[in-house]
Parts: C-alpha cells; sequence; structure tokens
C-alpha cells in the first residue's frame, strides 16, 4: 500500500510556512514542472538533463493487474525490474541516444504534449520538497501511432543556489500491459 | 506455379509449403499477414506444441497462480493443494467468463463473478449456486471441471504446457538445442525469478519478432544510437567472425556469437572460484558493457561442448527467446496478425552478491523492454514490415532471407548438436520458416513428425 500511504504523507514541513509563503512555493513549483513539460514537448532534451541533480533517481516500477486481497504487490518494488531504474548517467544515455541521428524510435521525431495537474507539495524537507501530480503524455507517432500515458508522480525537488533542480522522479502509469510499440519518450 | 488464394480462403498445404523456399531462402509476405493463415497457427502450431508458462519461483506456494497464454486460449498456471502445478483454462465451464482476471495472485479457489461457480485450485468444480434449488440437483458437478492442458512438465524448473496429448515428452520436444537454451540460464546454479514482467504490444506479427532474435545483421544499424549513446560497444558484441547458428528438432534454432574454442579452452583451465570472480569483476567493472560470464564447470556436462560456448540467441519454438546474457526470457504473444505482445522475464541465480544482482538488474531494465536502449528501436521495423505485407503490389515481393545460403559446412558434436560456424548469417530465420511450413501443413502430431525436415548434412 506504498501508494495510498504516500497520498496521505504527513505534510509537516508544509505546515511551518506561512500561507503566502506557500502560495508561492507552490506557484514557483508549477511555473518549474510546466517549463520541464515543454522542454520535452520542444525537444530539448539537453536542457532538460540540465534540471536534473547529478545524484537522482528516475523510476518507473512495473504495475500489474492484481486482486484487491493482492494489492500490496500491484507495483514492484525498488530493486525488482521497472521500466526505468535510471541516474543521471543513464539519463543521459537516453538524450545522447537522441541526439545520436541514429535513433531511429524518434526519428522521424514523436510529436508529445506533457499535461501536468493536480499539483501538491507533499513535504518541504530543508532544501527538498516532495511534489505529486497528476499527468497525461500524448504521443503521436508517424501518421497512425498514437499512445497516451497517464499516472501519478512523485517529483522530488531541490533548491540549488536559489534555483530549483528535479533530483529524483517515480512515475507511477495506470496502464499495466503498456499499449505501444516502446517508450522512446521521456516521462 | 501461381497458388491463387483469395482473402479468408484457407491456405492448401501445397500453398503453405509454397511460401517459403529454402533454396532461394524467399518468404512469402502473406505469411505475416493473412487472418486465415493467422487462425491455422493457433490451431496447428499454439495447439500442439509446448508452450512456456512461468517459472516454479513465480508460483512457490499452493494457490499461487500466474496467467498466460496458449495461442489465444487464456490459463491459468497455479500450484495446486497438493503443491502440483495444474494449467486451467481461464474460462468458466457455465458461461465463459474469465475466472482469473488478475495477472498473477494468490487464490483459495476460483470463483466466476458471473454467476458463482466455484473451482478448486485442480480445476474440480466444488461450488455451484443454487444446486439444490434451481437445478433440483439434476447437475453433474464432476462433469465440469475447468479444461486443462493435456501435459504440463518443467525442464530446470521452467514450466511447459501443451493442449496436445499427443505431443512428445517436453524432453524430447526441447531435443539437444531447446535443452541447451533453456540450459544457459542455469549454467551456473540454480535460477529465482526477479519480480517484474514487463509487458507491451507491438503491432507487428508474432513471427517477425520472433525471427529478429537470430537477426544480427540488424544490430550494427537498427541498435547504431545504444552504441553512440555509449549504452554498450555494439562492434564488440557482434563478433562477426565467431557466429554459430544452432538447428533443433520442431524448429528450434539458436543463432549469434560463440567463445572461440581456443576461448573455452583458457575458461576450461579456470577453477569455478576463478570463473565467479570474473564474473562478478566484469559486471562491477563494467556494469553496462557486460560480457557472457565464465560458465561454471558443471555448464560443460549440462550444455554439451558446443552449447556451453554458446552466446548466441536460442528460440524454442514458437516463441520462447532466451536472451544472451542468460538471465532473461522474452515471450512473443500472437495477438491477432498485426499484434504481438512482448513479455520480459528476468532470472538470476540464487545467493548472487547483491551489488552484482543489483547491477545486473539495472542493466536488463536498461536493455530490454519498451523502454530499452536497444528495444525501443526494433518495434517499429516490426510494425512497419506488417504493414507493409498488407498491400496489394507490395505483398507480391517475397523477402529476401538467403545471406549466407549454400556457404557453409554442417558440423555434428559428440553429442549429436547440429551447427555451423560463420559470419554473420540467416540459417537461423530459414530454419525457423522451413519447420513453419512442416506445422502448418500437419494434421497431426504424427504428421508433424513423419513429415519434419531433416537435420542438416553437409552444405547449407
Amino acid at each position: 500500500m506504498a501508494q495510498a500511504k504516500a497520498v496521505h504523507a504527513e505534510t509537516t514541513g508544509l505546515d511551518t510556512l506561512a500561507p503566502r509563503q506557500r502560495m508561492e512555493l507552490q506557484f514557483e513549483i508549477e511555473q518549474f514542472l510546466y517549463a520541464e513539460a515543454a522542454m520535452i514537448d520542444g525537444r530539448e532534451y539537453r536542457a532538460w538533463l540540465d534540471l536534473w541533480t547529478e545524484d537522482c533517481s528516475y523510476w518507473m516500477p512495473i504495475r500489474r493487474t492484481v486482486t484487491l486481497s493482492d494489492i500490496d504487490r500491484e507495483f514492484t518494488r525498488r530493486g525488482d525490474m521497472s521500466f526505468y531504474d535510471d541516474n543521471k548517467q543513464s539519463l543521459a544515455m537516453r538524450v545522447a541516444k537522441m541526439e545520436s541521428g541514429s535513433s531511429w524510435s524518434e526519428d522521424p521525431p514523436s510529436r508529445t504534449r506533457h499535461i501536468v495537474g493536480n499539483v501538491r507539495i507533499t513535504d518541504v524537507k530543508g532544501d527538498e520538497m516532495t511534489v505529486e501530480v497528476a499527468f497525461l503524455l500524448y504521443r503521436s507517432r508517424l501518421n497512425t501511432e498514437e499512445s497516451m500515458w497517464v499516472g501519478r508522480r512523485v517529483d522530488r525537488l531541490r533548491r540549488v543556489d536559489g534555483a530549483l533542480k528535479l533530483c529524483g522522479r517515480e512515475i507511477y502509469l495506470d496502464q499495466t500491459l503498456i499499449r505501444a510499440t516502446n517508450m522512446s519518450t521521456l516521462f | 506455379m501461381d497458388l491463387v488464394q483469395e482473402p479468408g480462403d484457407i491456405p492448401s498445404k501445397a500453398a503453405i509449403r509454397s511460401y517459403f523456399d529454402p533454396s532461394e531462402g524467399t518468404l512469402d509476405r502473406r505469411v505475416f499477414a493473412d487472418q486465415s493463415l493467422y487462425d491455422l497457427e493457433m490451431k496447428n502450431i499454439y495447439a500442439r506444441a509446448w508452450n512456456f508458462m512461468c517459472h516454479e519461483s513465480h508460483i512457490p506456494n499452493p494457490g499461487d497462480y500466474f496467467i498466460n497464454y496458449i495461442g489465444e486460449d487464456q490459463v491459468i498456471v497455479v500450484r495446486d493443494k497438493q503443491g502440483e502445478v495444474q494449467v486451467l483454462l481461464n474460462t468458466c465451464r457455465h458461461r465463459g467468463n474469465a475466472l482469473c482476471r488478475a495477472e498473477q495472485g494468490n487464490a483459495k479457489s476460483f470463483v466466476c463473478s458471473y454467476h458463482g461457480w466455484n473451482y478448486d485450485l485442480n480445476g474440480d468444480l466444488i461450488g455451484v449456486p443454487g444446486l439444490s434449488s434451481y437445478y433440483r440437483k439434476d447437475f453433474d458437478k464432476s462433469q465440469w471441471g475447468l479444461a486443462k492442458a493435456a501435459q504440463v512438465d518443467h525442464f530446470h524448473g521452467f514450466y511447459f504446457a501443451t493442449l496436445d496429448s499427443d505431443a512428445p515428452p517436453l524432453h524430447d520436444y526441447l531435443g539437444e538445442v531447446g535443452r541447451i537454451g533453456l540450459g544457459l540460464l542455469v549454467a551456473n546454479g540454480p535460477v529465482e525469478a526477479v519480480d517484474g514482467i514487463q509487458k507491451n504490444v507491438i503491432d507487428c506479427n508474432w513471427k517477425i519478432a520472433v525471427d529478429n532474435l537470430f537477426d544480427w545483421y540488424h544490430v550494427q544499424y537498427s541498435h547504431a544510437s545504444a552504441g553512440a549513446a555509449g549504452f554498450m560497444d555494439i562492434a564488440a558484441i557482434l563478433h562477426p567472425n565467431n557466429q554459430m547458428v544452432m538447428f533443433g528438432e520442431y524448429g528450434h534454432a539458436i543463432s549469434g556469437p560463440v567463445i572461440p574454442e581456443e576461448k573455452q579452452a583458457e575458461i576450461d583451465a579456470m577453477t569455478d572460484e576463478e570463473r565467479l570472480a570474473a564474473a562478478a569483476a566484469g559486471m562491477l567493472k563494467n556494469p553496462d558493457k557486460p560480457v557472457v560470464p565464465p560458465r561454471l564447470s558443471t555448464a560443460r556436462d549440462m550444455l554439451g561442448p558446443t552449447g556451453v560456448r554458446c552466446m548466441g540467441h536460442p528460440n524454442i519454438f514458437p516463441n520462447l527467446w532466451v536472451s544472451t546474457n542468460g538471465t532473461q526470457l522474452s515471450l512473443r504473444l500472437p495477438r491477432g496478425p498485426f499484434a504481438t505482445e512482448i513479455w520480459w522475464f528476468t532470472f538470476l541465480p540464487k545467493g548472487l552478491p547483491e551489488e552484482v544482482r543489483k547491477q545486473q538488474i539495472a542493466f536488463n531494465a536498461h536493455l530490454f523492454g519498451p523502454a530499452g536502449m536497444l528495444e525501443q528501436d526494433d518495434g517499429e521495423n516490426w510494425s512497419q514490415s506488417t504493414r507493409a505485407s498488407r498491400g496489394t503490389v507490395s505483398r507480391k515481393y517475397r523477402h529476401h532471407l538467403a545471406m549466407g545460403l549454400g556457404h557453409d559446412e554442417v558440423l555434428y558434436d559428440e553429442r549429436g548438436a547440429v551447427r555451423v560456424e560463420t559470419t554473420i548469417s540467416e540459417h537461423a530465420q530459414r530454419w525457423l520458416y522451413t519447420y513453419w511450413m512442416n506445422w502448418m501443413s500437419a494434421d497431426s502430431w504424427a504428421d508433424i513428425k513423419a513429415n519434419q525436415p531433416a537435420l542438416p548434412k553437409g552444405r547449407v
């Protein structure tokens, strides 16, 4: 029940902020996440990569259709198989792949649109903030290929030299069988 | 000979036997695009073959179940109360509803959500609501248990099932090549499944996803970007001058790099401690550039003198791929002529050092699967090849699978394993489609055996 716990996470750090500070932080984070989404959709992968800290983690577990009695096995856990289990180095490889001139799954390039919403700051600890969002990622490829991924993201942001950076992303898809030829796009 | 076939017609045996020409190495594109051929594949191939179900470690306890497919038949693979593995058709005998709608889990029994019929883990019908009141006791439960696979067996804990009682025993079905293929997974000791199966669906015909696993020609081009990005040294994994194709009964084959005999002799001279240390060091030193680690000394007995040198890709006919680094299996599950589900299973030796285990899992997650650095670039090749097979004129142009045809000498080892040692070739694809024709034009298992192409001799 990892997901349910996270949804109702204590927001102790957040409670220490005055309403005005909280609104400003919410605004700043939302604008940051929208700008990040626009970078991917605008194919500015190198700039996107620069948003990530050197110690970052980017992870998408495998989700399964299970009965309510087995619901604790819905997602694979850290250390088990996943769709993405990336660090800065492997994210850099994904970007280098797209820049290589021979990344056929992205040439002709996909057209993507990341819609990010339901932005909730769930925790603030020192320089780090945890933010949960609902996302919709639409991808159109060639003339007829369409994919849509919807899910929940848990992002960890860190303030570095005054600017926001991404230091963690957990991506929980709402589909189990991936109904797409591949996932050559960034979430 | 012009074998005219209208769409929807069941092709004649003579027509089926014309779809691949082994002497020219050309393939009729209609094998990727005809619903009638697909329907025949379900009946003549999938319903007869031994199909991979899951590993014993996926269902360790009574009540543990795992959903898989035999062609279009969905099955429940379940460990019953006696500890036996049962393969039950996932369809209620009353009105056909699926009993199990989850992918895996644990159940005490299988209760249908439609009218509440309840089946024991061994498939027996144990509960029917209204048996006295509505059926007036005029119903014999013992006759309405779940349909079952005709045979279930395992090899090193890898469970298979067939719907055909005439199928040969699993051991014989696998033959030397199939046993080597699965043996590669357990060559360094017993394994267990890593939790999580990557599943995605590609709009391609299942056979192009299968024959591609033999294809070491596409690697340098399709996967060039994985090399350019520094994920793996594509040139280094190809070994174009050390390639081997092994030919097995019923269409099994292995294609890809081979450890040269002199290199194998060096490995044979190492102790098992040295081999384990080399394997662990190799993985930790270059986590994203693993080579096949030296197999332990027992592997030679298990795999034989040829199998122990194998670094290529085995396919257990029809659709089970063992990956090169010997820790993954992939099923290519047909979903109509124009769609294939790709499932990736991962297995690791029990008791692997934690750091090695972590690196291997991370490497596997980055390699294949829909987001894999390699497999991202495969799907569209297959879907576009499949799509082009539907064109009225396009389909008249046969595929060319003649690379290396007539250039290689067949070798037999002391255990009877049949191989060629060569450069990159399309021998295994030719073997696959030659056997595909035999399966498709057979009326029964007796027919498959009676007409099966002889293992090659001389020049191929």
